[in-house]
């Protein structure tokens, strides 16, 4: 069975995030689309529509994220973490599908 | 493998908002339509679906002269600006749609301006006096026009014009192109896109909407005359061939039958002044009988004259007659025969002549299609167009913001490689480069699919065509870009091109002809439905693509050099001919899953190892004889450069055109 994690701290901070923008009750929509600039990237939105019949919903402390089952062959066991750094603050995907990463960190393949 | 690739900056990310509120915002009904004519301009306007409407001035007219007077701040344009002609020559400028994108060697015909080029392509007219000098573009002059154009449009839309379609040409090239869309820019307009002038002529009639279809657009201005071919081809307008006459219009008909007034006058030496009269008689004249077949005309000074339609189509037959000689070969080089057409569209005011029509239904063998005021025709075609790219629900029109599915390429294997992704915003454009699989390969099918699913037999087919010429090369070595181009009007492009030798080929395609809303949902649902399935077929094609050309290479290896036993001992030969043997068998089974195929190649590169490794060495060895580290050095850089140029082929997004 496919599965996604999301931290408590992501979470937190996505529910604020909901909160703030006045749609509480919406998802968070996490994907893989195919293009940008080097190939596949990831697609990380706000979800007003309820979610459809086939996506996985992962529920954390009261914060729906949905993944169309397509997206979820690549990223399953994936973990969504919030980070706070020196290179700002942000959702960080650990995403275990990804092989090796190029020298500069770019681009990565499965 | 699967060798997708994510972009990934090991960035943190934030949560966007949904796609389909980050769109562009149109505003519809607010699109206007631009004839940008060298001697006169028009806009029209047809918001909501409306029939379209030229925008006139108090006096009632539609045609602003294409004419702009540098003397005064801003500048005047159209009837006000021609009044001071005669006064100014030098700071009033017309036709400077002849100069446009060109540059000071293209210009090659008459014309009274005094022209500059400091930097090279950029065409300056001079436009001061001598005691203030000043220098414009033709850009810039059309730009005066098309402000004019725009401020007319607001003053009747009561609110800021969201964006235009100007019309050019068929015959305009990129230079010329870019030249008006700059001048668009500089209006303060919004250029939807340019859009053929013959082209707009058939939007106006609706002639796109049969789908299919072949047309001839006659197009006789003042000063000018067009043919066009078009081929409309599932929904799709393709221009096939020009031709006309830079030089002959309805001005060659009033110098004609001016010529002849004055000499049934018995003026034999006429003055400037009676020429500039008999002109202007002549013209009055000509439109008087169009709808009569006699009339009296009366020149200054001189007693009047009857002159009857037969005369006149005397005078005119032998201009009209080198017009179907341009039409004619225009069919030629069509590869076209004129029962073949599907219509005709008569454009520019000097169509309303009787003679001409009868003349141009003798050559094409059909009426002409001539409903439409041919002065308005092109305006028409652009304000439909601009309503469309506004935003504006029309009849039969679908105009997308988004990709509704994503567009791609099969490649070996019959695996889709998606090139521009379903949902992104239009106009958008990707490339992308592919290499050849095999070194006797010399041509490249380039089939452009559209959908979700990953085997191009699930996908919908939209265009298929053939790139011939690629140079034979080791496999991975040809380099193919393959561009992607959808414009905001959802025509796709998509050009193939081999980068050593240049060669080309490209086709234009309609993604959404006939594809319904209901069809898109059930596409998507059906790719969300096959996510499993399409997921290890995509694994098994990929796998089968990588076994086919590690089982090709070594096939190739064998036949070279398989003979020389220190290459390839028998004991060592009989192994790597089981494990092909294997190969062939895990291929064989057509339904074979992505793992066995690749334990075969696994297998199959493990038992070849050694062989490789001699090949590679006495490879080495002989390229080494007598050769310096430096030379062997830069060998080396150039093989890891080489390894570089082959490893990176991933869809890159180009810059869009417009801002």
């Amino acid at each position: 069975m496919p599965s996604l994690t999301v931290t408590s701290r992501a979470a937190k901070v996505m529910r604020d995030q909901l909160a703030r923008r006045g749609t509480p009750q919406a998802c968070i929509r996490l994907g893989i689309r195919g293009g940008g600039c080097t190939g596949y990237s990831y697609l990380f939105e706000f979800e007003d529509k309820p979610p459809r019949a086939n996506d996985l919903v992962v529920e954390q402390d009261g914060v729906k994220v949905v993944v169309d089952p397509k997206s979820l062959f690549y990223l399953d066991g994936t973990e969504v973490d919030f980070e706070t750094g020196i290179r700002g603050h942000g959702f960080k995907f650990k995403n275990p599908n990804t092989k090796d990463a190029c020298g500069c960190g770019e681009s990565i393949s499965f | 493998m699967t060798s997708v690739s994510i972009h990934d900056t090991g960035a943190l990310f934030q949560i966007a908002e949904p796609t389909d509120q980050r769109r562009a915002q149109r505003r519809p009904g607010r699109g206007i339509g631009i004839d940008l004519g060298t001697t006169n301009s028009l806009v029209a306007l047809a918001p909501h679906g409306a029939a379209p409407r030229v925008l006139r001035d108090s006096s009632g007219s539609g045609l602003v002269p294409s004419v702009v007077a540098y003397t005064a701040d801003p500048p005047l344009v159209g009837r006000a600006a021609q009044a001071l002609q005669a006064e100014h020559p030098a700071q009033v400028v017309s036709s400077v749609k002849r100069l446009m994108g060109r540059g000071l060697a293209d210009i090659t015909f008459a014309h009274p301006y005094h022209l500059s080029e400091e930097t090279p392509g950029l065409l300056r007219l001079d436009i001061g006096s001598a005691d203030a000098p000043r220098r414009v573009t033709p850009t810039e002059v059309s730009a005066a026009i098309l402000r004019e154009l725009k401020l007319r449009a607001e003053a009747e839309l009561g609110e800021p014009c969201d964006g235009a379609v100007i019309t050019v040409p068929a015959y305009f090239d990129d230079a010329q192109r870019q030249a008006t869309r700059d001048a668009g820019r500089i209006a303060g307009l919004q250029v939807y896109r340019l859009l053929a002038e013959p082209t707009a002529a058939a939007l106006a009639y609706g002639l796109d909407r049969g789908g299919e279809g072949l047309f001839a657009v006659y197009d006789l201005g003042g000063g000018t005359f067009d043919v066009s071919i078009l081929r409309l081809h599932k929904g799709v307008f393709q221009v096939l061939a020009t031709g006309g006459d830079s030089a002959l219009g309805g001005d060659d008909f009033d110098r004609a039958l001016a010529a002849h007034l004055l000499k049934k006058s018995g003026v034999a030496e006429p003055s400037r002044h009676q020429l500039d009269g008999a002109r202007l008689a002549a013209r009055a004249a000509k439109e008087r009988l169009t709808e009569e077949t006699v009339t009296r005309v009366t020149l200054a000074g001189l007693p009047e004259l009857e002159l009857t339609r037969g005369e006149f189509e005397a005078l005119i037959e032998p201009l009209a007659q080198r017009t179907l000689r341009a039409c004619r070969q225009a069919l030629k080089d069509a590869g076209l025969r004129a029962p073949e057409l599907d219509g005709v569209v008569l454009v520019g005011g000097s169509t309303r002549v009787p003679k001409v029509r009868e003349l141009v239904a003798e050559a094409f063998k059909r009426p002409p299609l001539a409903d439409i005021d041919p002065d308005e025709v092109v305006a028409w075609g652009a304000a439909i167009q601009a309503d469309i790219l506004s935003g504006s629900a029309r009849e039969g029109v679908t105009l997308l913001d988004v990709v509704p599915l994503s567009l791609g390429l099969e490649t070996m294997g019959g695996i889709v490689e998606k090139i521009i992704p379903r949902n992104a915003t239009i106009p958008i454009a990707a490339r992308q480069v592919f290499t050849n699989y095999a070194e006797h390969q010399t041509g490249m099918v380039i089939h452009v699919v559209q959908g979700e699913r990953e085997l191009a037999r699930d996908c919908r087919s939209l265009a298929r065509f053939d790139l011939k010429g690629i140079p034979r090369l080791p496999p991975s070595m040809a380099r193919v870009e393959v561009t992607f181009q959808l414009d905001a009007d959802a025509l796709l492009t998509v050009s193939a091109r081999e980068l050593m030798t240049g060669v080309r080929q490209s086709v234009e395609v309609k993604p959404t002809y006939g594809l319904s809303e209901e069809e898109v949902d059930r596409l998507v649902m059906d790719s969300l439905d096959h996510a499993g399935d399409d997921y290890a077929r995509r694994n098994a094609a990929e796998a089968r693509v990588e076994l086919g050309r590690v089982v090709l290479a070594l096939r190739t290896a064998l036949a070279e050099v398989g003979h020389l036993r220190e290459l390839l001992p028998d004991d060592e030969r009989a192994r790597l001919e089981a494990a092909l043997a294997a190969a062939d068998a895990a291929m064989a089974d057509p339904d074979a899953l992505a793992d066995p195929l690749n334990r075969a190649r696994t297998a199959l590169e493990k038992v070849s190892e050694p062989f490789a490794r001699r090949r590679m060495e006495r490879a080495l060895n002989a390229g080494m004889a007598g050769k310096s580290l430096h030379d062997i050095e830069r060998a080396l850089a150039d093989d890891e450069a080489l390894h570089e140029k082959r490893a990176g082929h991933t869809p890159e997004l180009l810059e869009p055109e417009e801002p």
